[in-house]
């Protein structure tokens, strides 16, 4: 029996003395859902990229954490997210991936909605024939339309609405990384691949945000990217990872590397970031090439992780491109086996959350203090049926 | 059952939106009652519109003019 709600005032104490999120945050179901609304609901969270709809009309269903949603790329060219559901008798829109031509018609009793999700025809409602009713006011049962965000290239929801916009929340990391705020150039599809994981989607975020573990589960990295070469980084609430001094550009037989951003300044030609925007997008940056891991929580204990790797030109060599991708599968694929076994870990009854290495694991103890954080804003507002 | 008929049956058999747009007129224009012609142009807009026919506007101002649809809505913004 998990105990629920769990007691998070040893998550939230300084490193030097705090133990990780309870084992409820990773086996209980109840906690999970408590996680659902506090943590990925009521924030930014990630949701799919806009390179998935690349022109417009495209229109693509997906499920995030229960829910039918569908993004698309209206006629005036914003990518956007609906519930994939019908205003009239609930009905899903969308059942697969399609290029919507004009008006996107329910196969129940075809009421129809523009891109932008005004419904636009309401056939026979006021009987046959007649397609209007007083009863049946258009401009209130338009789609439900998730608040979106996209940055590089991300599509963030905030399902609950009540986020502050995500130019706020992420003022700090914007301006951090102001100098990749230009086009991103997807790849193609091998530079798009999916790892399925037996995990909490949380884990993933806690192995990604430290370099401790780099020696020992990425060795081939130990070549040239040693321990003492990276460095943490850490906005308290905000977003953390790690950053390495000695990124090298990946070469062919030629010596030719990719293209790099324009106008990056000098610290960029050897220095990498990763960082997780909060809660559950993982990104990394180079001087040649970016990528986005998104978590797509499926359950308590599995996770979906969608990579996307993007260029700063359109116009790069597809077997550098392959070489490449290859190359970042192996290094996430080295994690999988970690996030895993802690996975496994957290059925030990007894297991008290861990400590933290003082010195190594501050941007994963800060991920711990932002989940508690928002589980502790969320129990603390007034309910609604109360 | 007329040729008519039979082709729309197949059209809506191959999901053939545009053929539809144009049986559904044809059937408009054979009907003989306001009722009917207004049910077979509601099945020529909604297909129209489906596949951004170039009959689309024109169905709906018809439509419009008979008392049996409304004009567009604006635009929607994206929530953001």
């Amino acid at each position: 029996m998990q105990d629920h709600p769990t007691d998070l005032s040893a998550v939230r104490q300084p490193i030097a003395k705090a133990n990780g999120l309870p084992n409820a945050h990773y086996i209980d179901p109840a906690t999970f859902a408590e996680e659902r609304d506090a943590v990925l609901f009521d924030n930014w969270a990630g949701l799919a990229v806009a390179a998935d709809v690349p022109e417009v009309g495209d229109a693509v269903p997906l499920t995030f954490l229960g829910m039918p949603l569908f993004i698309v790329r209206d006629r005036e060219d914003n990518v956007r997210v609906f519930q994939n559901t019908c205003r009239h008798r609930g009905m899903i829109l969308i059942e697969e991936p399609r290029r919507i031509e004009g008006a996107i018609r329910c196969p129940y009793h075809s009421w129809c909605y523009s891109t932008d999700g005004r419904l636009v025809s309401t056939p026979h409602v006021g009987g046959p024939g007649q397609n209007t009713h007083e009863g049946i006011d258009r401009a209130l049962l338009g789609l439900i339309e998730i608040r979106s965000h996209i940055w590089m290239d991300v599509i963030y929801i905030n399902v609950s609405g009540t986020a502050l916009p995500f130019e706020e929340v992420h003022a700090d990391l914007l301006a951090r990384w102001a100098e990749f705020d230009k086009p991103l150039h997807h790849g193609g599809s091998e530079s798009s691949f999916t790892l399925d994981v037996a995990c909490n989607w949380k884990l993933a975020v806690e192995n990604y945000c430290e370099s401790y573990h780099l020696p020992w589960v990425h060795p081939g990295l130990n070549s040239y990217s040693r321990l003492e070469d990276h460095y943490h980084i850490e906005a308290p609430l905000k977003y953390s990872g790690q950053g390495t001094l000695v990124y090298r550009q990946l070469k062919d037989e030629a010596g030719t590397t990719f293209p790099d951003f324009a106008d990056l300044s000098d610290k960029w030609d050897t220095a990498a970031e990763y960082i997780t925007v909060y809660p559950n997008v993982l990104l990394g940056v180079h001087r040649d090439h970016a990528y986005s891991i998104i978590l797509v929580p499926q359950s308590t204990e599995q996770t979906l992780e969608h990579v996307n790797i993007y260029y700063a030109s359109s116009e790069t060599d597809e077997d550098l491109r392959v070489r490449n991708a290859v190359q970042w599968k192996e290094v996430f694929t080295e994690d999988v086996f970690v996030v895993e076994g802690m996975q496994r870990g957290r059925h030990a009854p007894i297991f008290d959350g861990g400590r933290f290495s003082p010195a190594m694991d501050g941007p994963t103890h800060m991920f711990h203090d932002w989940v508690a954080a928002q589980l502790e804003r969320a129990r603390a507002a007034p309910r609604a049926a109360e | 059952m007329s040729t008519l008929d039979a082709d729309l049956l197949h059209a809506h058999a191959q999901g053939d939106a545009a053929s539809l747009v144009t049986l559904y007129q044809q059937a408009a224009a054979q009907a003989n009652d306001t009722e009917a012609v207004a049910f077979y142009l509601t099945h020529a807009h909604v297909f129209a519109m489906e596949i951004n026919h170039p009959d689309r506007d024109a169905l709906r101002a018809r439509l419009i003019e008979m008392g049996r649809e409304a004009p567009l809505g604006p635009p929607r913004p994206p929530l953001r």
